[in-house]
């Protein structure tokens, strides 16, 4: 089954990160949306603005939005137990890279403050649940990480910023390096690594297909018909 | 020899050079700020560097939901052929998105994940194996809200503490709460009418007795507009407060939280 987009990121918010990346503004981002899918995917595909019109907090919200995805990943893997059947070089490797992912989404938080964005509901697909899913997508989502990273970070401004995320962007390398050594994948496959350009994310974003939308579970003015 | 006498030399001069750079900084030349003497720029200092890397910290009193993505047939064990149970839909009566308590997890033969999950179902207390498919993300709580039957009262624990406690209205004798283990699964506000309070929490539990009652005959946590009954067996089966603690209590306790009835 192939799944859109809107599939995938049904609230929006990873969307709304990446128009706003691309230049848009929020009321640009959804009279867009409110066009339909058409719409949204031009908009997703249209060239990216100059560098110096993207703020450092759109960049940085973007990085917090894909930590957030890593960290809950990692962790609900480890709550389930999924983790713990593991044999125990694999069960360290998990463990450390949950733990560094969670490290990662408090200081972006942190630094964010009042404007770091909402967190988002993730459907993990049940990948998080037997070792084997597990292993396969921690695999791809680090190689998908230092893509992200290497995509954003030269378009920071402040340059202490640029500097720590350059601190995560090789942390995150030697994650996917230590994710392939794991399944027996080569490390470092090529010679260098691909940079990924925001028009290329659009792309990325498709393949992450954990954002979904996040559960109605509040009612307003409907009437209660429970028993009383 | 030649190369000897250059390469000498070179050494030599590179350590003028790095010398020379030496002594700038000592005379308060920033470093880095003439590359043309060889000295390296200045490093960049990092705005930010993660804290420590913590692991998972024990959480002996979570529990966790999930919603339910497509309407599916549970059965009674974790295969398609296993006898049916119940239907899940998606949505509540009230229209939200239905959510069911996850008790469990099991691979069938053909590496198909199931779910054992609490069912909103007469009899209560009934469970079922939906398959993992049908269900979407999960989602976590670690509140678990405990109504006392006898005293009257309803405590909120978040974990292993005390949090909220207040008198409650139950089930008259004739329609008594139903004693169990359930959930809450969605929450009401804004709604015309006072009879319910400022705020309504459904839940999983059911009257064994009104079965016909508009929605399925639900069992909810509300206000009321008549305080002076609480606490007493009052109601037709839900669980009624007074409306600054239904408030009070709606602050403190997500959907999903469970619920012990007894």
């Amino acid at each position: 089954m192939t799944l859109t987009l809107e599939q995938l990121d049904r609230d929006e918010a990873l969307l709304e990160s990446i128009a706003i990346l691309q230049g848009e503004t929020r009321a640009g981002f959804l009279r867009k949306a409110a066009l339909g899918s058409a719409g949204m995917l031009a908009a997703l595909a249209a060239p990216a603005r100059a560098a110096d019109s993207v703020s450092d907090v759109d960049i940085l919200n973007f990085g917090l939005r894909f930590e957030r995805l890593q960290a809950t990943f990692y962790t609900q893997a480890d709550e389930l137990g999924t983790i713990h059947k593991m044999p125990a070089a694999k069960q360290r490797w998990a463990e450390v890279l949950g733990a560094h992912e969670r490290a990662h989404v408090r200081i972006l938080k942190k630094i964010l403050g009042d404007k770091a964005g909402k967190r988002p509901f993730f459907d993990f697909h049940g990948v998080t649940e037997t070792d084997d899913r597990f292993t396969r997508t921690a695999v791809a989502m680090e190689d998908l990480t230092v893509a992200l990273l290497a995509g954003v970070t030269p378009r920071v401004h402040d340059r202490r910023l640029t500097a720590a995320l350059f601190g995560l962007l090789t942390t995150e390398a030697r994650h996917a390096a230590w994710a392939r050594n794991i399944v027996g994948t080569t490390p470092a496959g090529r010679s260098v690594d691909e940079a990924r350009t925001l028009d290329s994310v659009r792309g990325t974003v498709s393949r992450t297909h954990f954002i979904a939308a996040a559960p109605r579970m509040t009612s307003r003015r409907s009437r209660p018909r429970f028993t009383g | 020899m030649r190369r000897a006498a250059f390469a000498v030399c070179a050494l030599g001069a590179l350590v003028a050079g790095v010398v020379a750079a030496a002594a700038g900084s000592r005379d308060g030349h920033r470093p880095g700020a003439s590359t043309a003497q060889g000295a390296l720029p200045a490093m960049v200092r990092p705005a930010f560097t993660p804290g420590p890397a913590r692991p998972l910290a024990p959480a002996p009193d979570v529990s966790r939901y999930v919603t339910v993505r497509r309407a599916a047939m549970a059965r009674r064990g974790p295969a398609a052929a296993s006898a049916p149970v119940a239907r899940v839909s998606t949505r509540t009566p009230e229209g939200t998105t239905n959510i069911v308590q996850v008790l469990g997890r099991r691979e069938d033969a053909d590496g198909r994940l199931w779910l054992r999950v609490a069912l909103a179902t007469l009899p209560n207390g009934r469970s079922g194996w939906l398959p993992r498919d049908a269900l979407g993300g999960y989602a976590s709580v670690d509140t678990h809200l405990v109504v006392d039957l006898s005293r009257l009262t309803a405590t909120l624990w978040k974990r292993g503490r005390a949090v909220f406690r207040a008198p409650v209205g139950v089930g008259q004798p004739r329609w008594p709460t139903p004693r169990g283990r359930f959930y809450v699964r969605n929450r009401l506000t804004r709604y015309a009418g006072p009879t319910y309070g400022p705020i309504a929490f459904g839940t999983s539990a059911r009257s064994e007795h009104l079965t016909d009652w508009p929605g399925g005959g639900f069992i909810g946590i509300h206000g009321t507009d008549e305080p002076g009954l609480i606490p007493g067996r009052i109601s037709h089966g839900c669980v009624r407060m007074r409306n600054r603690d239904i408030l009070a209590l709606a602050r403190l306790m997500p959907i999903g939280t469970p619920l012990a009835i007894g």
